[in-house]
């Protein structure tokens, strides 16, 4: 199933399906590519940031930025 | 010649080049800490040699100010030798900047710093290989315990400039 | 040759297909806490312990040595040895400079009595750095220190990131945010990991205006701890308030945050060492020339009658629209040296304490100290003129509104 990386669910992990066009360069630098396998660790209230393990590292982005990459989960 | 550090944010450049240098340049454990540049001096075989610690760079399109420094100093230094910092728990992220380095015609060192880091967390990186599809000097290190360093300064003078494509033909692609 | 962004990944990812192997491993305590100090629910009341507990054992400590020695020293023994020792007295202009401006008693001059009233370069000008502000200063540091190597700060932006949002920045700028409570300097400086000129310019503003240095907080733990707390208040709503309309009338958007969560480390002891240090030594070369330079200038400006003559100029602006003693002139002018010199230079005017609540705000964010003045400066030549409109015009108002709320509570 796929959806949004900020949609996704609490220690919920998935595949890297889709990142809009204009972010993809961006998003690279902190490791999150199509193809990358990530885990959600914590969405911050109030469209606060999310945070994601990708590759062991932990790292975290806007929510505007998390509406724009697609993530394949399992199930 | 000069020897310049660079990798991105947070993976102890500044670390690095207070081990090298003697200085004592602010060390934090959050991206963003050096955000100027500073020189410093090491011994090479009995000469002085010219070491610049930069902010960390995610790539060479500067995103920030810092950034821009980073980068900066790189252009201005097309003499310099350059020892690419790369946090071991995240070489792939850490190869964008050195490819982009070695693209530009560089001399390049790889540290592959935050050993132990890597080691806890199971990661497990084949140097040798790396070395050999690289064509660059590879060297574990360790900048808060020392370890590897000796190893790093020997190397340096063993950087050298290598061709993409012939590292694009190694890893069995084409350019 | 230079590969394109899409063919330098697709050789990464075959580089890193032939070299590196991510092993199954177990998740370490320091990652169990890495997450709960992340999480919303968890996160948000430990970092208010965290706030809370650097707030209290900087109180505590911080009178620690002042109080209970180096006033001693500073009062008891330095003071009245030189008042001695120097050649001249009261009467003498350089006496003045140097010891003790004295104060009027019953219509006589008498030598002081306090290191906090003496006002001359070898008292109050070795007291103030030495015997106040660097103890302060020093535990304020060593708890900094160690906050930044535990790696912190990046979960704390995390977490405070939709609100700085509202104020046009995003949780990154807690960074300079929090560095700016050590010395504006280098948080000035720290601006520079913001993306975009706005960012930038409103947070090299607020730095500039609303956010006291560590020798300012050390100095006011030490002479007026008790109104410590409403001071920060106003401060922290300045800096909210003043973000938030800016925002609103500076164009350009904010960018989302984007950064990495390094994973927790002990602090080593020989780094914590080390950054206090440079940062002490920072201080007591920079600091101190500033705060004797200060003393001295506010001395001659005494004693040419400058400052009775500003006093008198500005003073209907001070009794009227701030509500503050018109003496308080003296202290503005010693902020532009050194904000922990006029804090000190204040708690010697006799006024109300909703008085000194005013001035003392005032006197942080009228103007950035001149170290700090010179940063923006050099950090972008335009961004220092807008923050001074920004400044002139937040002090008027803002001052004015403090004065306004102790007029309605009916304590002005
Ligand atoms: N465990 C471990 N920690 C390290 C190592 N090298 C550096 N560190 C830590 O990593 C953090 C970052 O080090 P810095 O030297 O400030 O990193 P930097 O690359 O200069 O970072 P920026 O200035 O932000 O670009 C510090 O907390 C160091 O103590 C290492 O080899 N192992
Ligand atoms: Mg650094």
């Amino acid at each position: 199933m796929n959806k949004k990386l900020s949609e996704m669910k609490y220690g919920e992990e998935g595949i890297v399906k889709n990142i809009e066009e204009d972010l993809r360069i961006k998003v690279s630098g902190i490791g999150i590519r199509i193809g990358k396998k990530l885990k959600m660790v914590t969405k911050q209230p109030i469209k606060g940031p999310v945070v994601v393990v990708v590759d062991k590292s932990t790292t975290s982005l806007g929510l505007g930025v998390a509406d724009k990459i697609i993530v394949e989960v399992k199930k | 010649m000069k020897v310049l550090l660079m990798g991105h944010p947070n993976v102890g450049k500044s670390v690095l080049f207070n081990r090298l240098t003697g200085t004592n340049v602010t060390v934090s454990n959050y991206p963003g800490t050096t955000v100027d540049y500073t020189k410093g001096y090491m011994r090479l075989e009995n000469k002085e040699v010219e070491v610049i610690d930069v902010p960390g760079t995610f790539s060479l399109e500067p995103k920030d100010k810092a950034e821009e420094v980073a980068v900066k100093m790189l252009k201005e230094n097309r003499d310099a030798v350059v020892v690419c910092i790369i946090d071991s728990t995240k070489v792939e992220r850490g190869l964008y900047l050195t490819l982009q380095i070695i693209e530009e015609g560089y001399p390049v060192v790889i540290s592959s710093n935050m050993w132990d880091v890597a080691k806890d967390k199971n990661i497990q990186i084949d140097v040798e290989k790396l070395e050999q599809i690289l064509g660059v000097p590879v060297v574990p290190t360790i900048a808060i315990s020392g370890e590897g360093i000796k190893e790093l300064v020997s190397k340096i003078k063993k950087a050298k400039s290598v061709e993409i494509e012939t590292i694009v033909k190694k890893v069995g692609g084409e350019t | 040759m230079e590969l394109t962004v899409d063919k330098r990944w697709d050789l990464i990812d075959k580089i890193s297909k032939q070299t590196v192997k991510f092993k199954k491993y177990k998740s370490t305590l320091k990652e169990v806490i890495g997450e709960l100090t992340v999480k919303p629910l968890t996160g948000i009341p430990i970092a208010i312990a965290v706030l809370y507990g650097f707030w209290s054992v900087f109180s505590s400590f911080a009178g620690f040595f002042t109080d209970g020695f180096l006033v001693k020293l500073f009062d008891e023994h330095w003071l009245p040895w030189i008042q001695g020792a120097f050649p001249g007295g009261l009467h003498n202009w350089f006496y003045n400079l140097m010891v003790d401006v004295g104060h009027i008693q019953n219509g006589a001059l008498v030598p002081s009595n306090s290191c906090f009233e003496s006002f001359g370069a070898l008292t109050s000008g070795l007291f103030v750095p030495f015997g106040v502000v660097l103890p302060a200063i020093f535990i304020f540091y060593l708890m900094m220190a160690v906050l930044e190597d535990v790696g912190y700060l990046p979960r704390l932006a995390v977490l405070v990131d939709t609100v700085l949002h509202k104020i046009g920045l995003h949780g990154y700028a807690i960074v300079p945010t929090i560095l700016g409570f050590g010395c504006n300097v280098p948080a000035v400086t720290a601006t520079r990991i913001l993306e975009t000129r706005k960012q930038r310019f409103l947070m090299m503003t607020l730095l500039g205006i609303f956010i006291p240095c560590g020798a300012q907080l050390g100095i006011m733990q030490e002479v007026i701890p008790e109104y410590m707390g409403l001071i920060i208040l106003y401060l922290l709503f300045g800096y909210f308030v003043t973000g938030f309309i800016l925002n609103k009338v500076f164009p350009g958007k904010t960018p989302e945050i984007l950064i990495d969560v390094p994973p927790y480390q002990k602090p080593l002891t020989r780094n914590v060492m080390t950054k206090v240090w440079v940062r002490l030594s920072g201080f007591l070369k920079i600091a101190v020339p500033f705060v004797i330079l200060g003393c001295l200038i506010v001395g001659v400006m005494y004693l040419t009658g400058t400052m009775d003559w500003l006093a008198n100029l500005f003073g209907p602006i001070f009794t009227h629209w701030f509500g503050v003693p018109k003496e308080t002139v003296g202290p503005l002018v010693a902020a532009f040296m050194r904000k922990d010199l006029a804090v000190a230079q204040l708690s010697a005017i006799e006024m109300t304490k909703y008085q000194m609540v005013t001035s003392v705000v005032l006197v942080s964010i009228y103007f950035p100290c001149l170290a700090t003045f010179a940063m923006i400066l050099k950090e972008g030549g335009k961004e220092l003129l807008g923050a001074l409109a920004v400044l002139v015009a937040s002090t008027f108002i803002y001052g004015g509104l403090i004065h306004l709320i102790w007029i309605l509570l009916g304590v002005a």
